[in-house]
């Protein structure tokens, strides 16, 4: 083919996929001059061009096409839904003329007059003001008419890509007329790093050879300048910001080459031997000490990492370069269904790994057509509900540590879980008691499952069954894994989580029965020695190993049964050997193992091995195809020693845990996630070296005053603070205030009141769990606790405060009440950080496992996650929804209607009294009394 | 050997006008935009500029302006390049220093006439 022919195809297939985008958002934006102005130019430019090479079809398209552009930037024609339409129409027939002049070198014969005459039509005012939906029908029956290529009257690529619902679909309408996928942009800079690295000339490309490269295989490019849209669609940028980063593209673009793909790929994969190599070089001088290879050696190591890094860089592409085509899915799947939808995209310039960028594209195109078509609502039944008419879909892609974070956010009508367990059913998939022991969270993640589609019509865009379980294994294909949510009446979420690159990953090598095995470091949590003598062993539980871990429970796979290690081992060992494997049999206590805890997604499992060694660089090699289908490999690597292992897929070995365990597991970890909540303590010295403790939360500032500033009125001492006078009392009642000098105080502040805690000295600050041992005798302090292993007083704030304030909590203290509230899971609502701070000890102290929320909204959430308690303690007085509306809606739903509801408020009158019992209280206490309120919590629990 | 800079959007477009202005023996510079085109004048100043209209960033008429005001920016002539569709900017890209103007698709007979009008050849 002609160079300046391919040349030019590139350039145009370029230009009409920068054309989709901005048609889209010109669409959400018809005044914004600059979009318009960057459409019109494109479509000139893909007039002039075709001028050039004479190419006269196109050529009349084109300008048709700019003709209504230009009565648009002049302002003579509306920018309309229908005008759009006519516009991405009109890009669809010039694509497909691309398409038979790549593949016939020249353009088919045909008549493009209807087209433009429809053009010329809008162009002069003319255009139909029919409904968008009807419209869309139209276009769709006519477009085969205009056009007449052969091959395009029944390709997918003549069709809007909305039509199709399957993975299929999307990659047929991925695809596009030109083959894009298989070239793209390296920063020039880069390639000089990689050039430099490769000193010892592995493969120089140079601009030259690249060029004609590229001129040859244009099937294989992609655009330079085909910048995604960095953000939403929907939203407009101020038109200097648009300008700015304009300015900047075409520096950008001018120091980028095009470099075929598989130059890069062979690159890779050279670096990639070249890190084996070196692994193998630096496991042979470890055991000499004094060559003379060291240090170049230590160069030769550095440089590959360099390089290695560097050859990584360039195969790093925008993840917008795959949402691209996204805009225009929604566009035409929003006019189709006659819904309104926003795309929103944050983070299109977070950069990944071509590989993973190709692999992920289909399963997103798939989910964001999926929220489009089930999740976003009708505009009439989203106004019933009270939502904005305009439904969104957020894309948002960031880092986070090794990995690359993408979120697909909808604001629409969530899954319907009573649909998904009947179909659950209707499948057998599960029956409607193990359905009944699941959480919502576990039913969702059944839409995962091959087949599984509640869409009640097929439609053209989704509801043919084959679908998330697709997504899913790509995804984990990729070593990623995807989670979701699902809010009912408020959206759904995806959230997939993939590596950034797949090539080369840091492994930890384990041993099992004498065989090596590589296990992606990502996935691993922490190791742990199991033995008989210590505390961590390994259990059964129904057959199943466990282990007991910081109070959890872990479920655990035996590699070597999962493997039968011990099978291939029987089968080589001569007599000689016999030995070893009657050691190996001693194993089946299943104890001194080392356990390596896994994680994939959100579940956590220990796999048993029988030793741990290093982590290394390892490059990943695909499985052979005879292997492929064994779940639990996901690839293979060759060592620095030569040996060729397996890589283990954690993925697959999750499988192996028992089920039971699991979900053993999950509420053992819920119990512990309640008990394992920390707090900040802050420490200090008030009276004796003793260390005392005060929640962080709880203490406003630290401040250190003048002994001399003190003023004292009616034995009280006190301190201007902050234009008030602040009382001060010393922790310490023993305290003698010194004649100078400064002293350090703790401000404790609520609402106006302040108040200074006098100490000695302050310590630290610990993260500490709060288990308060002992309810203390002495009324100034809650208990104590042991914290960075000492014990340590934790004081009743609420003791200083009232010295101060007699009235702070509206009410005196009376004597201690009794113990009976012990193992009482309550749940505190209360909206002042002070009083939950000051509550949650001291009702951890009374041995009750406190869970406090900041609102009534919180609180019910809960609700919703199905947790459940055994009392709700609750302040009156909070924004937004009080607690009286609290105790109404808590009353409302079967769910918790049977709860002890406790009141707790300042205001204490036989008045509130009786509204609180109106509003479902069951009792109702003055704030603080804190005596009251166990008084209150043992009645209840005794009365239940 | 004389040079001409090529200041154009669209490879293509570079392409061709390049391969036309070697034949008439010029040695080609290109330049994408405006703005590239005016730092690449202000480096060496060209002989002659094939000027484009539209483009990104920096279009051909703000260009203009520019280079005539820049020291030795009055030496280049320059050649509009314009469709029949922003014909209109003709009398605009005259006013501001263009010393002739070509319309697009152009071919080396046609560029051949024009330079010989500018004196080039």
């Amino acid at each position: 083919m002609d160079d300046l022919l391919s040349e030019f195809l590139t350039e145009t297939t370029e230009n009409l996929s920068l054309l989709d985008v901005e048609l889209v958002n010109l669409e959400q934006n018809p005044t914004d001059g600059s979009i318009l102005g960057n459409i019109f130019r494109l479509v000139h430019t893909i007039k002039g061009t075709s001028g050039f090479l004479g190419l006269p079809r196109l050529e009349s398209v084109a300008h048709a096409g700019e003709n209504v552009l230009g009565k648009f930037r002049d302002g003579e024609l509306e920018v309309s839904p229908q005008a759009v339409t006519l516009i991405l129409r009109c890009m669809d027939s010039i694509r497909d003329l691309l398409t038979s002049l790549e593949e016939t070198g020249a353009e088919p014969e045909g008549d493009d007059s209807s087209l433009i005459e429809a053009l010329n039509a809008a162009a002069e005012g003319g255009l139909p003001a029919a409904d968008p939906v009807e419209d869309s029908k139209v276009e769709t029956a006519s477009a085969p008419a205009v056009e007449s290529s052969p091959e395009s009257a029944g390709g997918a690529s003549e069709e809007p890509p909305v039509e199709t619902g399957d993975m299929e679909g999307a990659d047929a309408a991925s695809v596009g007329p030109v083959n894009m996928d298989a070239g793209f942009p390296v920063a020039a800079e880069l390639l000089d790093e990689v050039a430099e690295a490769e000193a010892a000339g592995v493969v120089a490309a140079s601009d030259a050879e690249i060029a004609s490269e590229i001129a040859k295989e244009v099937k294989q490019s992609i655009a330079v300048e085909a910048k995604p849209p960095t953000n939403g669609a929907g939203e407009s940028r101020p038109a200097n910001q648009r300008t700015q980063a304009e300015a900047k593209d075409p520096s950008v673009a001018s120091q980028s080459i095009r470099v075929n793909v598989e130059t890069l790929e062979s690159l890779m994969n050279l670096v990639g031997e070249l890190v084996l190599t070196r692994n193998q070089l630096l496991q042979m001088i470890r055991s000499r000490n004094d060559s003379e290879f060291v240090v170049p050696l230590q160069r030769l190591s550095h440089i590959t990492t360099d390089l290695q890094e560097g050859v990584m860089k360039t195969r790093m592409q925008p993840i917008g370069n795959a949402w691209a085509k996204l805009p225009r899915i929604v566009r035409d799947l929003a006019v189709e269904t006659g819904r309104k939808i926003e795309l929103k995209m944050l983070g299109a310039d977070t950069e990944l790994d071509r590989q993973v960028l190709e692999l992920i594209k289909d399963p997103l195109t798939h989910m964001v057509r999926n929220s489009a078509d089930h999740g976003i609502e009708k505009p009439a039944d989203r106004i019933l509900v009270g939502k904005p008419e305009t439904g969104t879909i957020m894309l948002n892609a960031f880092h986070e540590g090794g990995h690359i974070i993408i979120q697909i956010i909808d604001d629409g009508k969530g899954l319907d879980v009573g649909r998904i367990c009947q179909k659950i059913i209707e499948k057998r998939l599960a029956t409607e008691s193990e359905l009944e022991s699941m959480v919502d969270q576990q039913i969702l993640q059944y839409i995962f499952r091959p087949g599984f589609s509640t869409a009640e019509t097929v439609t053209n865009v989704s509801g043919r069954g084959v679908g998330m379980d697709v997504v899913r294994t790509n995804i984990e294909k990729i070593g990623g894994t995807v989670d979701l949510k699902s809010e009912a009446g408020k959206g759904v979420s995806f959230t997939i989580k993939i590596p950034l690159t797949l090539a080369i990953v840091s492994a930890l090598i384990v041993n099992c029965g004498g065989q090596r095995f590589a296990l992606p470091q990502i996935n691993v949590l922490e190791l742990v020695r199991a033995s008989g003598a210590t505390e961590t062993r390994i259990e059964m539980i129904k057959n199943s190993p466990v282990l007991r871990l910081r109070d959890r429970l872990l479920p655990l796979v035996d590699l070597r049964s999962v493997l039968r290690v011990d099978d291939c081992e029987t089968a080589i060992k001569t007599d000689a050997d016999i030995g070893a494997i009657a050691s190996t049999a001693d194993r089946g206590t299943q104890n001194d193992c080392f356990v390596v805890v896994t994680q994939v997604g959100e579940y956590t499992f220990g796999m048993m091995v029988d030793g741990v060694y290093d982590t290394e660089e390892i490059v990943v090699k695909p499985l052979a195809p005879v292997l492929r289908e064994l779940p639990y490999y996901s690839g293979n690597t060759i060592l620095g020693d030569g040996s060729v292992i397996m890589i283990l897929d954690p993925g697959g070995m999750a499988g192996e845990t028992s089920s039971e365990v699991s979900q053993l597991a999950q509420t053992d970890d819920r119990e512990a996630a309640l008990r394992d909540e920390t707090m900040s303590l802050l420490l200090f010295r008030a009276g004796g070296n003793e260390p005392k403790a005060v929640p962080l939360e709880l203490v406003a500032r630290l401040e250190e005053i003048n002994v001399s500033d003190i003023e004292r009125s009616q034995n009280r001492a006190l301190i201007q603070y902050r234009g008030r006078l602040m009382p001060l009392v010393p922790c310490d009642p023993y305290f003698e205030w010194p004649a100078e000098g400064r002293q350090p105080v703790l401000v404790f502040v609520d609402g106006d009141q302040a108040m200074g805690l006098v100490v000695d000295q302050i310590v630290d600050i610990v993260e500490e769990r709060l288990n308060v041992d002992i309810t203390a005798d002495s009324e100034n302090l809650i208990g104590s606790a042991i914290v960075n292993g000492r014990a340590t007083d934790v004081i009743d704030v609420s003791y200083y405060v009232t010295a101060a304030f007699p009235d702070w909590f509206g009410a005196i203290s009376g004597p201690p009440a009794g113990e009976s509230v012990s193992q009482l899971r309550v749940l505190l609502v209360d909206d002042s950080a002070f009083f939950r701070n000051m509550l949650v000890p001291k009702l951890e102290a009374w041995g009750c496992i406190v869970t406090a929320v900041p609102d009534a909204a919180s609180a019910l959430n809960l609700r919703e996650e199905g947790r459940t308690f055994d009392a709700i303690v609750s302040d009156i007085e909070m924004p937004v929804m009080d607690g009286f509306r609290l105790a109404e809606e808590v009353r409302s739903d079967p769910r918790w209607a049977s709860l002890p509801l406790i009141a707790l408020s300042s205001h204490a009158t036989e008045k509130d009294f009786q509204r609180g019992r109106e509003a479902g209280f069951s009792d109702y206490v003055a704030k603080f009394d804190r005596d009251g309120l166990t008084t209150a919590l043992s009645e209840l629990i005794s009365a239940k | 050997m004389r040079t001409c800079l090529v200041v154009d959007d669209s490879k293509v477009v570079r392409t061709v006008a390049q391969r036309i202005v070697r034949e008439l023996d010029f040695e080609t510079r290109e330049s994408i935009n405006g703005l590239e085109a005016l730092e690449s004048c202000r480096k060496s100043m060209p002989d002659v500029v094939l000027l484009d209209w539209n483009m990104p960033v920096m279009n051909g008429i703000e260009f203009l302006r520019e280079l005539r005001t820049s020291p030795g920016g009055e030496r280049p002539k320059v050649i509009f390049c314009t469709t029949e569709t922003d014909a209109k900017c003709i009398e605009e890209a005259i006013t501001a220093g263009a010393d002739e103007y070509v319309m697009k698709p152009f071919d080396t007979e046609i560029i051949r006439g024009k330079f010989a009008q500018v004196g080039l050849l």
